[in-house]
């Protein structure tokens, strides 16, 4: 029925597929000595006695006669012998595993007690480990409300919020390596006795707890506040260990986010090029068995008939693409510079904007009040401002330059964490350039940039609760309350763009991450913050959103997030190591000394008194650690080890292509033999028929083989 | 041997903790779905089959667009009705649970798209497995046209012996190197 159709596939999976022609040369030669059918080799009688169908099909098996039954059996005791893996790990219904199980038992006996009190011990080692894991991963919060939220807006969304969660475990983390480090010492030996004590005076005012000043400026929020306390050996000091401190969490930050992103990454290189398996993905991956909404169903069905058309619209655009003319491919090119040129005058712009309202907001700091406040905040004003319209105009402006879906996504996205970062980076160079007036030169000038990173991220997260009960709500409320008017109808549904959200996370922890050197407590109220943030937007998915048209492969998505993060983390760690490295120039000016480094030390010699405090052959050790001769040797070591790893995996490259090659070949002599035994089966049958006809009366009674 | 529909035992509870990836708590609830599925008479029988009509009612199920082979996989029916005894339906959900293995899940997958039962998806399975994705209804489905170039497509990526179909060891090598699978094959009650 299906076999016209068949061969007319086949023809052109071999014009689709030139590179693999040469594969295919040696099964055509085969096939053309064939007849057609020979596709259909699965629907002959032998096909069912094949072992890997038997191994497939134990239950139908097992109804089809004692005596295949117990081959079956026979075959899944073989197996038992060898894999000692638990029960449930079988492919069997419950009865058949009880049967497994009494098998093993019998087996059990045979093999004498130490064994047996060894197999035993190893399955209640695994039962345990079990458990500890299943405690462990039942301690992450919100099972419920991912499992909640997957179920309407599928694995696109839910990969949001679980790197919103991520986020706040590496948060937590963070705070603990701080309160370990920083926040414990001080509070046990105390600080210095000059310094200025904690009291909230009359001139602090509620306003200070935005602009971080005043009262918080004296508060353990900032730098200035950690001094040089009654602890003080040449190894254990407070300078050294705010140091370390600072320096295990950034640390500790990259080699997770680095972990995060290579396991991501593993399996998206393996979706690549050479193993393009998209479209399998698509069909026998597609359907997400979480989902028991009747209406999610129904999206669920339309996204994957949409995603399908796009894919095979695509594939014919890129056949069309090839048959561009010349005056077409130059209209395009005209047309794609001419968008980049304006999406750079945007992100020119943008970025004078961000410079002019940060020089503003250096001028404005006299009087007091709301204005000041308003000046005060203008920059982050000014950068959340940016970074909520521009990503929407090149969203818009990459629809006309005529990508195809995917990329014009991937475009934008691009563009936009250029966008934010670059941003965020031109504000934090000019914040830490800026004239030292008369007056800053008194305040602690840490604290200052302090200042700042807690005004962004404070910033930051008003903007989010303002987005939220001030912009979605008052929109879905409109919508239900009038679903008519001309105001619902022009706002249209809401739905939650993932990644510019996570733009938003990204850009959060990585000014948590800047700031962390100037006010300790950041990972505390970044803490507080997202796990806000997280109720904030899972009120505004479940209440005010409706699912999107467009879902996002949660793998996919999940390393480009991290892959964000690790950009911030870059970032962040250049623009800290240059501002200190400013810092240490200036010092020579005369500034105001605060915090835990004073008398003439900086980050870049506190570990000096340590080192000459040592034993001369430690001394020496680490000095040699330290120089180009070390560093020389560790590079060769690494190029070498490298190098047998590049080598090793084009070795099992070969050997892949070879086992395909060995897989078409096999396959084809099945399809050979098992064609022959057909012919062979019909003359015999044929031979038989010619004297039984004569011979015996009955033709029925043939032999079956 | 079997539950008696009312209360499950100890030792049955912590057999059917040796045998499935449920935890006792999920067993627990399991058995009072099930319960729930069960007429009055039928509460106090042993070993009692629901059958698939009542099964397919469960909110879990009802948008699934595979629900009815789920029920044929899952099913020990001699009938091959699609009918569920509670142990079945443990089964349906250790395979569908958090922390069954990769390799229980994609077999289970293969032999729920296995359509005709024949052991191997080919060409009509693969029609209707597009079919049971898209919707049935005439308006949503594929044209023949764009099913063909689809089918192609899958067949030429997934299809390493270049048979024309896709057997159980070329599915479970596509789905091993799917993410995405693990997290999306999962029903928890």
């Amino acid at each position: 029925m299906f076999h016209a159709e068949e061969e007319v596939q086949e023809d052109k999976m071999e014009e689709l597929n030139p590179g693999g022609l040469m594969r295919l040369l040696s099964e055509e030669s085969t096939q053309s000595t064939l007849s057609s059918d020979s596709c259909e080799y699965y629907q002959t009688e032998i096909f069912d006695q094949l072992p890997s169908i038997q191994a497939i099909r134990p239950a139908q098996a097992n109804q089809g006669g004692p005596e295949s039954g117990e081959r079956t059996s026979y075959g899944a005791l073989s197996r038992d012998k060898t894999s000692t893996q638990p029960l449930r790990n079988l492919v069997m219904c419950i009865q058949g595993k009880r049967d497994a199980r009494d098998r093993r038992k019998m087996q059990r006996n045979n093999i004498g007690f130490w064994e047996s009190w060894r197999r035993s011990q190893s399955i209640n080692a695994k039962r345990i480990w079990a458990q500890m894991g299943g405690a462990l991963s039942s301690l992450l919060p919100w099972r419920r409300t991912l499992h909640a939220i997957e179920g309407r807006f599928g694995v696109g969304v839910k990969s949001y919020f679980i790197f919103l969660r991520y986020l706040i475990c590496l948060n937590l983390l963070h705070c603990a390596l701080i309160s370990g480090f920083i926040l414990g010492p001080t509070a046990y030996y105390g600080r210095s006795k000059n310094s200025v004590p904690l009291r909230f005076e009359d001139s602090d005012s509620f306003l200070d707890f935005f602009l971080g000043s005043g009262y918080l400026d004296r508060s353990p929020v900032f730098f200035g506040f950690y001094t040089r306390g009654s602890l003080d050996k040449p190894c254990l000091n407070t300078p050294l260990l705010y140091f370390s401190g600072i320096l295990t969490i950034l640390l500790l930050s990259l080699i997770m986010v680095v972990r995060r992103t290579i396991v991501g990454y593993k399996h998206t290189w393996m979706l690549g090029k050479r193993y393009s398996t998209n479209v399998c993905y698509k069909i026998l991956c597609g359907w997400d068995f979480t989902i028991h909404d009747p209406s999610a169903a129904a999206l669920k069905r339309s996204f994957i008939r949409n995603d399908l058309k796009l894919f095979l619209d695509e594939q014919r655009f890129s056949m069309r693409k090839g048959q561009r003319t010349l005056g077409q491919k130059m209209r395009l090119y005209i047309l794609r510079s001419t968008l980049n040129l304006i999406v750079l005058a945007l992100l020119g712009g943008a970025f004078f904007l961000i410079y002019y309202a940060t020089i503003q907001s250096q001028k404005e700091d006299g009087d007091n009040g709301l204005v000041s406040l308003l000046f005060q905040y203008l920059p982050p004003i000014t950068i959340t401002f940016v970074n909520l319209v521009l990503p929407h105009i090149f969203r818009k402006i990459s629809s006309f330059e005529d990508y195809s879906f995917t990329t014009q996504v991937n475009v934008t996205l691009v563009r936009s964490i250029f966008l934010k970062l670059a941003s965020l980076g031109i504000y934090l160079f000019f914040v830490f350039n800026t004239e030292e007036t008369q007056q800053s030169l008194l305040q602690c000038r840490p604290n200052r940039f302090g200042r700042e990173m807690y005004k962004l991220c404070i910033f930051n997260f008003l903007a989010t609760f303002c987005n939220a009960f001030l912009l979605s709500f008052p929109r879905k409320l409109v919508q239900e309350c009038c679903p008519t008017s001309l105001l619902a109808r022009m706002s249209g549904k809401q739905h939650f763009l993932v990644p510019f959200n996570v733009l938003d996370l990204v850009y959060g922890q990585t000014v948590s991450w800047v700031g962390v050197y100037y006010c300790p407590l950041l990972p505390l109220i970044g803490t507080v913050t997202m796990t806000v943030t997280f109720y904030i937007k899972k009120f505004t998915v479940l209440r005010c959103c409706v699912a999107e048209q467009r879902t996002f492969r949660a793998s996919n998505s999940s390393v480009l997030f991290h892959f964000m993060l690790l950009l911030g983390l870059f970032m962040a760690a250049v623009t800290l190591g240059f501002n200190l490295h400013q810092q240490e120039v200036k010092t020579k000016l005369n500034t105001v000394p605060c915090g835990p480094f004073g008398n003439g030390e900086t980050v870049f010699n506190v570990t000096d008194t340590c080192v000459k405090s040592l034993p001369r052959l430690a001394q020496s050790t680490l000095r040699y650690l330290a120089s180009e001769a070390f560093a020389l040797p560790l590079i060769l070591a690494e190029i070498i080890i490298l190098t047998s790893y590049v080598s090793r995996s084009r070795a099992n490259q070969r050997a892949i292509e070879r086992l395909k090659d060995m897989l078409v070949m096999s396959s084809s002599d099945k399809r050979f033999l098992v064609k022959e035994h057909a012919t062979i089966l019909k003359k015999k049958k044929h031979n038989h028929r010619a004297p039984s006809a004569t011979v015996h009366e009955n033709p029925s009674s043939t032999p079956a083989d | 041997m079997g539950t008696t529909a009312s209360q499950l035992g100890k030792d049955l509870l912590s057999e059917y903790q040796e045998l499935t990836f449920l935890t006792k708590q999920e067993i627990l609830l399991a058995q009072k779905r099930f319960t729930e599925l069960l007429t009055k008479d039928e509460k106090n029988l042993p070993n009692t089959r629901v059958p698939m009509e009542r099964i397919l009612t469960l909110p879990e199920l009802k948008s699934n667009p595979f629900r009815k082979r789920i029920c044929h996989v899952f099913s020990t029916s001699e009938q091959k009705d699609g009918s569920l005894t509670f142990e079945d339906f443990l089964d349906l959900l250790s395979a569908f649970s958090d922390s069954a293995t990769l390799e229980i899940k994609s077999h289970y997958a293969f032999r729920i798209f296995d359509f005709d039962d024949d052991g191997t998806l080919d060409y009509g399975d693969l029609e209707k497995l597009v079919n049971c994705l898209t919707g049935e209804t005439d308006d949503t489905r594929l044209t023949t046209e764009e099913m063909r170039q689809l089918i192609g497509n899958i067949l030429e990526e997934s299809d390493i012996d270049k048979d024309g179909t896709v057997n159980l060891s070329e599915f479970q090598h596509v789905i091993s190197r799917s993410p995405d699978f693990v997290s999306s094959f999962k029903i928890v009650l």
